[in-house]
């Protein structure tokens, strides 16, 4: 017998799963380049939550809640506190990561849009299937 | 009787349920236009699934990038190429 909480959490990265199977299909079976950015960012997206939902902490008790990892009022903080805090506050680490990630996949994007757009200058279509038959 | 963390998961479940009928819908549509609007709804849901899984400085990088930049460049690039994908 399975806990609800582990159902619902199930659910949400079953959800997450199928999102990726969604874009991994639109990266490689669409034919338009603008879909195909697109779907990199939702695939982008959904690599992003799956690293926040790994550092996520169930919660302790009920009426202890997992908090965000932020230390406020650090200046005057004792021992019990600093030991509620690391026994309640979920990982850091792939928040960082996720951070630096976003920029990254803004970067790519843009990296992106702007070789599509050059495709369309030289080319005058964006649909794969017509740049592979004007080529050469 | 649900408990607190109960119904947060149940939130954000039902929220992850809407972000696949969002990316469904983002992928399959024909007009780019509405393509690009449906990927916003799913960066939407995204933040608030990270808000709900205790990730708020994430939320206040990802809101800006994903629903407002993500949606603009490629909004520029429709505008200087093609608006439907062909069949």
């Amino acid at each position: 017998m399975i806990s609800l909480s582990t159902y619902l959490l199930t659910i949400i990265v079953t959800s997450m799963i199928m999102n990726l199977a969604l874009a991994l299909y639109g990266i490689f079976f669409k034919p338009h380049l603008t879909k195909k950015i697109i779907a990199l960012t939702i695939l982008g997206d959904t690599a992003n939550t799956f690293a926040i939902i790994v550092g996520y902490r169930r919660w302790i008790s009920p009426h202890s809640p997992s908090r965000p990892p932020v230390l406020v009022d650090y200046a005057n903080i004792n021992q019990e506190d600093l030991v509620n805090f690391v026994n309640t506050a979920v990982d850091p680490l792939p928040q960082a990561l996720v951070l630096t990630a976003i920029v990254i996949g803004l970067a790519v994007t843009l990296f992106l849009v702007f070789l599509a757009l050059q495709i369309y200058r030289l080319y005058g279509t964006l649909d794969v299937r017509e740049i592979k038959r004007l080529r050469g | 009787m649900l408990t607190y963390e109960e119904i947060m998961l149940l939130i954000t479940a039902l929220a992850s349920v809407f972000s696949v009928i969002a990316v469904y819908y983002a992928i399959i549509e024909k007009n780019l236009v509405r393509a690009v609007v449906f990927s916003a709804i799913q960066s939407t849901i995204y933040a608030f699934i990270y808000y709900m899984f205790m990730a708020p400085d994430i939320v206040l990088v990802y809101i800006p990038v994903a629903v407002g930049l993500y949606p603009a460049v490629i909004l520029i690039l429709i505008s200087k190429t093609e608006k439907v994908e062909k069949q």
